[in-house]
């Protein structure tokens, strides 16, 4: 019984950057603009999260990581919408930015490649009978169903979804698409920024420059697995969670020989082939995601 | 100035506008990564002097620059060819994994040398090519986004290739890394005392391979019509499911090809080692190098060598100017995400338009 | 020949006026000349033209999205200058496209929404579907409102967005072609609800090619010609004939301003045929009861029937959009058939793809060179052989491709077509529009082809380019070969054409020579009326 516990608040806590960067990027998506440059965000402002951390305190931690978020994430709508550049080629341009920087930083701030988080400077845990966990769950429980909210029930969020989907008709209807694009993506790294910082200041502890493990890839294939739901997002993050806590289960089971741990870690990939190449349900994307928007 | 000077200037500069964006790029780069170093306390002058002559100053430099760049290209190409086809495959990382892992296979049977370093490149190219198929099936008969199934085929290539490892392919008396690729089957070490081997003009040959087939081939040509113009190659007759196709094998060949001259031309270990240290971010690396290369076989040769050196570079820089050479990759994503912005080409057009006009008013 | 008229019915009042527009593009193309015309409130507008008379252009300037060169637009609200089309919707101008601006997946109530403002506000359905239900029920105009757009019919959509506009408050409603893309049962239902909108007060202007429509649904009717507005007259005044001669105008003589006009026109000048007797050479291309489908489902080449012989020209004339690009796409092998056949010398091409037809000996020369004819960043040389480069004398064993000779061939081609280029290697995207067209041109011509489908050969050249070409295709049919014209110039058809064609709503109006055919009968046709009713 106590695995059950076990194995249910790990996950939770596993699903917490998931959830938070895939309802981002849903919101980003859903204006049109494809980041594949989370898995950077992720990594930058675990690092730059706990740096705020430990010289002011664990919410100004969080906040500084919010913060890089939003800036990366700014940058990159400038570029692709304003400066109509490559959203494929800007992304990768963020990830081995954010790999180097941090790896770098890791080295200047003494110990090379990992840094723990000082105690006092993490985020205070909520105790149960059953075990510890991060308030940050509970912001990830909530968001989901605001964004929710907001896109399906304002009419900004219709607006957002008009942008995506033909943005040359919001155009016409006098919208302004470049904007919106740019918000709804700058958000989606608010998102991002506060998911790596939940990493290193309230969750793991540490920094190391492999810390975000793929989770902003992970987080990409959750988006597809959505189909732009928040809810789905939420669902969906619970689920990648649940597997990633049950591989590190398996692979610290000494013994355990059933399924090696390799295969177990697959299933989230494996499950998002399967969203995507249609065979389970079917996804519909906005239209216009991915392309530049030119006015003719 | 005089007619004949001024039209060779302008045509220079026009000719050699792409390579320009890219030195631009990589000069921005350079300029990131000085102001980070001098916000961390670091010189950036020394730094890059030590880079510079890790990477270019003596032979050994210059043999460790090329080593470096020999996956590189090949990872390159594999991006590249996506592009010149119309596509974003961006799944070398994983095809670089299948690659070396079949490559060290040879390790279980023997045959002369040689042939049983042949055996070994073939082996890997169809292990890359293999792991391409299912996103290019995808792709082709359902329309899905290539770049989410290769990201999706990395990902699960990198826990396939952790089990393989530690439990397929595992050395039974040194555990932690797999069985090393035997004598027969390593690439020769090209120069000696350098970790140059003769795996270069495997590199080299694949590159001038795929330039020829694109450029000097009618199959080559329906490639890039298709990438360029699908609507137009459909009108001129011009399947794009099977460029799409042939695209996705060869830049699998590519990297299964990039894969096996690691592994295969890699002193001292010659094995692939537990958690993929010599492997990993080949297929990224390739994507900055493909970029700066402009996605042309020649370019990516000449950026080969410069992601090389600053690579190589990397390791003097860390040992004379105590900077930690992750400074290369940071200096790596400044250029590339440089390169996403296309208006870089208007910069620089107003630049050229320039120098156009001072140049015609002193011809007047 | 200008003929105004004003009703004394109608009030003095008008609701836009426009003195003196001319306007001149940044390119040098006049698009309109001296334009005076006064939009009445109630009243129904009928605004007739060719392909390139103006009529965007014009429509454009009245809902003040576009400054015009010279003079103004009026009106006793205000200023009529808008940056943006919901600034003129505010204004009380709506138009509708013959592009929709609909978020497919949108429902039509969300639609309607979108065009809204304030972005904070909550969104509230419930509202706008119930503010729906009344404006349908006002007007007539029937859609379902909770399915997406893109499940519905054509027809629903553009209710949608005209209710879209409606729903704004207009007194002026732009319609651009609106029967394109209507059943005839849907055509009756808009007629209807245009008359409504007329008894409620409301102006609305037609924009249309179609005779008989605009006889039948207007009060009142302006129609342009190359920029100029050469009538505007009452309906109950007009007769088609009248209108038919208005449109396309009379006999080429006429000293005209020689306006410089859009793409599509030439200047008036006439062209001399080479005078060959028409020769009855054997049977190329066979069509026989061709049906063809178009983007939208709708049947754009209906059960069309034709044959076109080695040594004449045979026209295709029409206003654009009638089925003229579905049938060539057909007969290329771009487009599939519904039902039908079309034969090369006998041989079937129905339904093969177009490297097999080319192989049959059909040259296109296609209507949209830089989507369909040329790789723009690909070289002079790489365009060139674009469909034959798996010839035997461009590509050896193993796909070799034989530059030297390619590049032999490309050299020949430049000579003999005098295409202004830097040499093979020149990007093709640094070529003039006029020189792109020479290159496909040639690159066609080099197959030997029995048969040259030409569709829109001279739009966008310039006179001397469009001249080139045109002389090319004489000579060609000189030669012995077939070709298949199909141009939304009128003039072009009839100075070139042997035997010509007039498309209209998927069907040939009629296949008779040039000679036979009078200017006034030609634009009845065009405009859907049959020679003999009236």
């Amino acid at each position: 019984m106590t695995y059950f516990w076990g194995i249910l608040f790990i996950s939770l806590h596993a699903m917490v950057p998931i959830t938070l960067t895939a309802v981002g990027e849903v919101v980003g998506e859903t204006g049109g603009l494809f980041n594949i440059g989370l898995e950077g965000i992720l990594l930058l402002s675990a690092f730059t999260g706990a740096l705020g951390a430990e010289s002011a305190g664990p919410t100004v931690g969080l906040l500084v990581g919010m913060g890089t978020g939003a800036l990366v994430g700014l940058l990159f709508s400038v570029i692709n919408t304003y400066w109509k550049g490559t959203q494929m080629i800007t992304g990768i341009g963020i990830n081995l930015f954010a790999m180097g920087f941090v790896a770098f930083g890791l080295i200047v701030l003494g110990a090379p490649g990992f840094h723990a988080v000082p105690a006092e400077s993490r985020l205070a845990a909520i105790h149960t009978p059953v075990g510890t966990l991060s308030p940050i769950i509970f912001v990830a429980l909530v968001i989901p169903f605001l964004v929710h909210w907001f896109l399906n029930r304002t009419r900004a969020g219709l607006i957002l979804k008009a942008v995506g989907e033909n943005p040359e008709a919001a155009d016409v209807a006098g919208i302004n698409v470049n904007l919106t694009r740019l918000l709804a993506t700058t958000f989606g790294g608010v998102l991002a920024g506060l998911a790596g910082a939940y990493i290193s200041v309230s969750w793991i502890g540490s920094v190391t420059k492999g810390i975000s493990a793929g989770r902003g890839f992970i987080a990409l294939a959750t988006v597809v697995f959505s189909g732009l739901n928040p809810l789905l997002a939420l669902l969906g993050g619970f689920i990648f969670g649940f597997f990633e806590s049950l591989a590190t289960w398996i692979q610290n089971l000494a013994g355990s020989k059933a399924i090696p741990w390799q295969f177990v870690a697959m299933i989230p990939y494996v499950v998002t082939l399967l969203v995507v190449a249609g065979v389970i349900g079917r996804v519909r994307f906005p239209k216009a995601l991915g392309e530049p928007y030119k006015r003719e | 100035m005089n007619e004949p000077n001024r039209k060779l200037i302008t045509r220079t500069l026009t000719g050699l506008n792409p390579a320009l964006e890219s030195v631009l790029a990589g000069i921005l780069g350079l300029i990131v990564g000085a102001i980070l170093m001098y916000i961390w306390g670091y010189n950036p002058w020394k730094a890059y002097w030590a880079l510079f002559r890790g990477a270019y100053g003596d032979s050994y430099g210059i043999a460790s620059s090329i080593a470096r760049g020999v996956p590189l290209v090949l990872t390159a190409l594999t991006f590249s060819i996506g592009v010149r086809a119309g596509m974003f495959n961006i799944g070398a990382e994983g095809q670089v994994y299948m690659g070396a892992l079949a490559a060290v296979t040879v390790g279980y049977f023997t045959l002369p040398p040689g042939l049983h370093l042949i055996v070994g490149l073939i082996f890997a190219m169809l292990a890359g090519a293999a792991w391409s198929l299912i996103p290019a099936i995808l792709k082709i008969t359902r329309g899905v986004s290539e770049v989410i199934s290769t990201i999706m085929f990395n990902w699960i290539g990198h826990f396939l290739a952790f089990y393989l490892v530690a439990n397929v392919l595992v050395d039974p008396l040194r555990g932690q890394r797999t069985i090393a690729v035997p004598p027969s089957a390593r690439f020769p070490i090209l120069i000696r005392g350098t970790d140059l081997s003769y795996s270069v003009f495997a590199a080299v040959a694949f590159a001038l391979v795929i330039y020829f087939l694109l450029w000097h081939t009618a199959t080559g040509y329906e490639v890039r019509a298709a990438g360029l113009n699908p609507t137009a190659a459909k009108y001129g007759g011009i399947k794009s499911k099977r460029t799409m196709l042939l695209s996705f094998i060869l830049g699998g060949f590519g990297a299964g090809l990039a894969g096996a001259t690691i592994v295969m031309g890699n002193p001292p270990t010659y094995a692939v080692i537990s958690g993929l240290p010599q492997i990993a971010n080949a297929g990224f690396d390739g994507m900055a190098v493909a970029m700066v290369g402009r996605n042309h076989p020649i370019g990516i040769l000449i950026a080969a060598v410069f992601f090389g050196g600053l690579t190589a570079g990397g390791r003097t820089m860390q040992i004379t100017a105590g900077v930690p050479l992750e400074m290369v990759r940071v200096v790596e994503g400044v250029i590339v995400l440089t390169m996403s912005i296309p208006e870089l080409v208007r910069i620089f057009r107003i630049i050229r338009r320039g120098i156009q006009k001072i140049l015609r008013r002193e011809a007047t | 020949m200008n003929e105004k008229s004003t009703s004394p019915e109608k009030s003095p009042e008008y609701f836009l006026r426009a003195e003196g527009i001319t306007k001149v593009y940044s390119d040098g193309t006049v698009a309109l000349k001296k334009v005076d015309l006064e939009i009445h409130p109630q009243e129904i507008l009928g605004l007739l033209g060719e392909n390139g008379a103006g009529k965007t252009t014009l429509t454009k300037i009245l809902s003040g999205l576009l400054p015009p060169t010279e003079g103004r637009v009026v009106s006793p609200r205000g200023p009529v200058r808008f940056s943006s089309p919901r600034e003129a919707l505010e204004f009380g101008i709506g138009m509708v496209h013959q592009q929709f601006a609909l978020v497919g997946p949108f429902t039509a109530a969300e639609n309607v929404a979108l065009s809204h403002e304030r972005p904070f506000a909550l969104l509230n359905l419930e509202e706008t579907k119930k503010k729906l239900e009344k404006l349908m029920e006002e007007s007539g105009l029937r859609v379902p409102l909770d399915i997406p757009v893109e499940k519905l019919a054509v027809g629903e959509q553009q209710r949608v967005e005209i209710l879209k506009v409606l729903s704004r408050n207009v007194d002026l409603l732009i319609l651009d072609e609106p029967t394109a893309v209507l059943t005839p049962l849907e055509v009756d239902e808009l007629f209807s609800f245009l008359h409504r909108l007329r008894e409620e007060g409301k102006s609305i202007i037609l924009i249309t090619h179609k005779l008989k429509e605009v006889s039948s649904i207007t009060d009142r009717i302006v129609v342009l010609r190359h920029g100029e507005l050469v009538g505007d007259l009452p309906t109950s005044q007009a007769t088609p004939a009248q209108l038919a001669r208005l449109m396309v105008g009379e006999k080429i003589e006429e000293e005209e301003s020689a306006v410089e006009l859009s793409v599509e026109s030439l200047p008036r000048r006439r062209e001399e045929k080479k005078a060959t007797p028409k020769r009855e050479g054997e049977g190329i291309l066979h069509v026989e009861g061709l049906t063809v489908q178009g983007d939208t489902k709708e049947i754009a080449v209906n059960d069309l029937s034709f044959d076109v012989y080695s040594g004449e020209i045979f026209g295709i004339a029409g206003v654009e959009g009638n089925g003229q690009t579905e049938l060539v796409e057909a007969i290329t092998g771009l487009r599939p058939v519904i039902s039908g056949r079309a034969t090369i010398s006998g041989v079937e091409i129905t339904g093969k793809d177009p490297r097999e037809i080319y192989r049959l000996g059909v040259a296109h020369i296609p209507e949209d060179r830089w989507r369909l004819g040329l790789v723009l960043p690909f070289t002079l040389a790489e365009n060139a052989i674009l469909g034959v480069l798996r010839w035997k004398e461009f590509s050896g064993p193993l796909s070799f491709l034989r530059w030297g000779k390619i590049n032999q061939h490309v050299r020949k081609l430049i000579e003999r077509f005098d295409i202004q280029a830097t040499g093979p290697s020149a990007p093709a995207k640094s070529l003039s529009g006029g020189n792109q067209q020479k290159l496909i041109v040639g690159r066609e011509l080099a197959k030997d082809p029995k048969i040259i489908v030409a569709s829109q050969p001279t739009r966008g050249l310039d006179i001397g380019a469009a001249k080139y070409i045109r002389d090319l295709l004489v000579e060609m049919r000189n030669n012995g070969r077939a070709i298949l014209l199909v141009s939304a110039d009128l003039d072009e058809v009839l100075a070139l054409a042997d035997r010509m064609a007039i498309m209209y709503e998927g069907r040939f109006m009629t296949v008779a020579a040039p000679d036979e055919l009078d200017r006034e009968t030609i634009g009845m046709l065009m405009g859907g009326m049959a020679k003999e009713g009236v």
